[in-house]
C-alpha cells in the first residue's frame, strides 16, 4: 500500500490554500476556453505555458491540468445548451444532449453529462494513482531500444485505432517528426532542416504549433458557418441535478463500459475524441434502446462524456510514467515538463515524488472544484456564447499572435503560427488528425535519440529492436497495430458493392 | 467555391513538397551510418519519404474519388470562403502590420478595423474595444507577467 501512503503525502501538497486556488483559476479558465470555440484545452494549456515558468513545478503542473479539466467540462456545457461543441471530444455530447436540453430538460442534461464525465475522470485518476508507478517501476529497466519500441507503438497506434484514415494519419504523424527536427540535432550538434532560415536554427517550438494547428485553425472552421447560438434555458436546477446525479447507477453498464473504453484510448494515444465517438457507437449498438440514439438518451450522454474524461484524464498516465503523452493536451503539458526541467519518464517517480503525486491528488480535489465550479458558472459562460463572433474572433486571433510571439519572442514564430493555422484549417476540413502531429513534434527528438542510441549499441543493426521478449513484443504490437486498418480492408474488398457510408472513417461518417 | 477534391489535392500538394524540401534538405546533413552512428540527416530523410509517399497515395485518392467523397463533393461553398477569407486577410494583414506599428497599435487597429468597417459594432463602440484590447494586453504581459511585446518600427523611430 506504498501507493495510498504517497497518495495521502500528495494531497498534503495538493490541498493547500494557494494550490486550491490555482486549481479554481485553471479551472475556470479551462472552462473559458472550453466554452469559447475558436480555443481549446491544448492551445489554452500552451497560452498559460509561458506564464508558469517562474513556478514550482508542482503548482505549474497543477495550474494547467485544472485548466485541462475545465476545459473538458466547459466543452459539454456549449455542446449541450447550444450544439456547438467547444471541443472536438464534446461532438459526440452533442447528438444526445442537445436534443435532450432542447426538450426543455437542460438540467438534466447537464448533470449526466458532468455526474458520468466525474465518474470517468475519477476512473482515470484511480487508474494512474494504482498503475503509473507499476509502470514507471517496470519502465526503470528500459533501454534505449525498449524506449524506442514504446514510442513506435504509440505512433501505431494512432494509425491503428485512431479512427481516422490511416495514411493521413502517417502523414500528420510524419510532419510532425520532420518539424521535430528542424533546428539543432541535439546528438551531432549539427544544424538541419532549416532551409536556409537562420532563426530556424532554436527551431521550431510545439507551441507555436498548437496556436497555430488548434487556435487560428479551429477558428476558421468555425467561421465558415456562421452559427447563431440558440441557447436553451440554462437556468439550474438544483433538485434536478441531484435526482440526474442519483438515476446515474441504473446505466451502470454503460458508464463502466465507457469508462473503460476511455482509459484504454487514454493510455494508448488514441486521445478523448477517438473515446468519445467509439464509446457512443458502441453504446448505440449494444444498448437496447440504441434505436433512440439522437432524440436526448440519456446512455448516449452518459456514454461519449464517461469516455472522453477517462481518456483526457487515463492520457496523462503515460506522459508520467513513460514519457508519451495520451492527447494532445497531455502532449503539450509534457512540453512543459521538459521546460521546467524536469524529464518525463520513469524517472520521475524516484526523483520528483512531489510533484508525481501532488499532481495525481490534485486531479481528485481538482474534477471535484471543477463539477462544483462547472454547475455554478453555467449561466456565465452561457452568457458568453451571445457575444457575437464577429467580436471573439478577433480577439482569439489576438491572443493565439501574442501567444506565439512570447515563447520566445519571435516575429518568426507569428508567421509561422499563421502558417500552421491554414494548414490546421486543411487537415480539419480533410479529416487528418491533428493530436498525432502535435505529439510528433513534440516527442518527435526523443524517438529519434532513442532510435539513434539502440543503433549506437548494437552498432547499427536492427536486430537491437528483436533482441528480448519485451522489445520484439512491443515492436510486433506496433506492426501489427499498423497493419490493422489493412486486414479490416480484406472482408471488405470480398463483398465489394458495401454502402459507400462503412467505408468513412468513424469521426468523418459521424461528422458528415 | 472549391470543391472537396480540389482541397484535397491542394493539401496533399502541400504536404508532398514540404516532404521533397525535407528530403533534399536532410541528404545535406548526411544519411547513413558513419563512424559516429546514424548520421544527423537520416532520421529527418525517412520522415520526408513517408510523407512524401504518403501525400501521393493521398493524391491519388484525391484525384479517384471513393464513395466517400461523392457524397460531399463541395468542400467550402461561396459563402462560406467569403466568410474564411473575411477572417484570414483582416488577420494577415494584422500580423504583417506588427514590426512596423508594433503589437499594441496593431492589435488596437485590428479590432478597430474588424468591428467597424463591416459595420458590425458602432464606431464609438469599436474604438472603445480596440482601447480595452490594447490595455488589456499591455496590463497582462507588460505588467503582470513582464513578457514586453513589440512596440514597432515606428514607435521607436518616434523615440519611444
Amino acid at each position: 500500500m506504498d501507493n495510498l501512503q504517497e497518495l495521502l503525502h500528495g494531497f498534503t501538497i495538493a490541498v493547500t490554500v494557494p494550490h486550491l486556488v490555482l486549481m479554481v483559476v485553471g479551472v475556470l479558465l479551462g472552462i473559458l476556453v472550453g466554452v469559447l470555440p475558436g480555443l481549446g484545452a491544448p492551445n489554452g494549456v500552451s497560452l498559460l505555458l509561458p506564464l508558469t515558468f517562474g513556478m514550482q513545478p508542482v503548482s505549474a503542473i497543477i495550474l494547467l491540468s485544472s485548466m485541462y479539466w475545465g476545459a473538458l467540462f466547459g466543452g459539454s456545457v456549449t455542446s449541450i445548451l447550444f450544439n456547438i461543441p467547444g471541443e472536438p471530444s464534446s461532438v459526440a455530447t452533442t447528438f444526445d444532449g442537445y436534443p435532450m436540453a432542447r426538450d426543455g430538460r437542460p438540467t438534466t442534461a447537464l448533470a449526466t453529462a458532468f455526474g458520468s464525465a466525474a465518474f470517468g475522470a475519477l476512473v482515470g485518476v484511480i487508474l494512474i494513482t494504482f498503475l503509473a508507478s507499476w509502470v514507471a517501476q517496470a519502465a526503470l529497466a528500459f533501454g534505449p531500444a525498449e524506449y524506442f519500441a514504446v514510442y513506435f507503438l504509440a505512433f501505431a497506434s494512432f494509425v491503428g485505432m485512431g479512427g481516422a484514415a490511416p495514411i493521413k494519419t502517417v502523414v500528420a504523424l510524419a510532419l510532425g517528426f520532420a518539424i521535430a527536427a528542424i533546428g539543432i540535432d541535439t546528438v551531432s550538434g549539427s544544424v538541419r532542416l532549416t532551409m536556409g532560415v537562420d532563426e530556424l536554427v532554436k527551431g521550431v517550438s510545439f507551441v507555436v504549433a498548437v496556436m497555430g494547428l488548434f487556435g487560428i485553425g479551429e477558428l476558421l472552421v468555425a467561421v465558415e458557418e456562421e452559427f447563431h447560438a440558440r441557447a436553451v434555458s440554462s437556468k439550474i436546477d438544483w433538485r434536478e441535478v441531484f435526482r440526474a446525479v442519483g438515476r446515474l447507477p441504473r446505466h451502470g453498464v454503460a458508464l463502466l463500459r465507457s469508462a473503460a473504453i476511455g482509459c484504454w484510448m487514454g493510455i494508448t494515444p488514441g486521445g478523448p475524441t477517438a473515446a468519445s465517438f467509439m464509446s457512443y457507437g458502441i453504446a448505440r449498438r449494444f444498448s437496447r434502446r440504441g434505436r433512440h440514439f439522437g432524440t436526448g438518451e440519456v446512455e448516449g450522454i452518459v456514454s461519449p462524456e464517461t469516455a472522453d474524461h477517462a481518456a483526457g484524464t487515463s492520457a496523462l498516465l503515460p506522459m508520467l510514467s513513460l514519457g508519451i503523452p495520451g492527447s494532445a493536451t497531455a502532449a503539450v503539458m509534457m512540453g512543459g515538463l521538459m521546460i521546467w526541467g524536469l524529464n518525463p519518464g520513469p524517472m520521475l517517480f524516484v526523483d520528483q515524488k512531489d510533484f508525481v503525486w501532488g499532481l495525481i491528488a490534485s486531479m481528485y480535489v481538482g474534477n471535484i472544484v471543477a463539477v462544483a465550479l462547472v454547475l455554478l458558472t453555467v449561466p456565465v459562460f452561457a452568457a458568453l456564447m451571445r457575444i457575437p463572433f464577429v467580436v471573439i474572433a478577433p480577439l482569439i486571433v489576438i491572443i493565439c499572435v501574442v501567444g506565439a510571439y512570447s515563447v520566445s519572442n519571435s516575429y518568426l514564430d507569428v508567421v509561422m503560427m499563421l502558417g500552421f493555422g491554414v494548414v490546421g484549417y486543411l487537415f480539419k476540413k480533410l479529416f487528418y488528425p491533428l493530436a498525432p502531429l502535435v505529439l510528433a513534434i513534440v516527442i518527435g527528438d526523443k524517438a529519434e535519440d532513442a532510435f539513434r542510441q539502440s543503433m549506437l549499441i548494437s552498432k547499427g543493426s536492427l536486430g537491437i529492436f528483436f533482441a528480448n521478449k519485451l522489445v520484439t513484443c512491443l515492436i510486433l504490437g506496433g506492426i501489427a497495430l499498423l497493419l490493422l486498418p489493412l486486414l479490416l480492408q480484406l472482408p471488405r474488398l470480398w463483398r465489394k458493392p458495401a454502402s459507400p457510408a462503412t467505408d468513412a472513417p468513424v469521426q468523418e461518417r459521424a461528422i458528415i | 467555391m472549391i470543391s472537396r477534391r480540389t482541397l484535397e489535392l491542394a493539401t496533399a500538394v502541400l504536404t508532398g513538397s514540404f516532404g521533397v524540401a525535407v528530403v533534399v534538405s536532410s541528404l545535406d546533413n548526411g544519411i547513413g551510418w558513419s563512424s559516429a552512428g546514424v548520421d544527423a540527416g537520416t532520421f529527418p530523410f525517412l520522415t520526408g519519404i513517408i510523407v512524401v509517399l504518403g501525400s501521393l497515395y493521398n493524391l491519388v485518392r484525391g484525384v479517384v474519388p471513393a464513395a466517400t467523397l461523392a457524397s460531399v463533393p463541395i468542400a467550402i461553398t461561396s459563402i462560406e470562403l467569403r466568410r474564411l477569407v473575411g477572417l484570414f486577410v483582416p488577420a494577415a494583414i494584422f500580423v504583417a502590420a506588427i514590426p512596423l506599428a508594433g503589437m499594441y497599435v496593431a492589435s488596437a487597429l485590428y479590432v478597430f478595423a474588424v468591428l467597424a468597417i463591416p459595420r458590425h459594432q458602432s464606431v464609438p463602440r469599436a474604438l472603445a474595444m480596440a482601447g480595452a484590447t490594447a490595455l488589456a494586453l499591455y496590463l497582462v504581459f507588460e505588467r503582470m507577467f513582464q513578457v514586453s511585446l513589440p512596440r514597432g518600427a515606428l514607435a521607436s523611430a518616434l523615440g519611444f
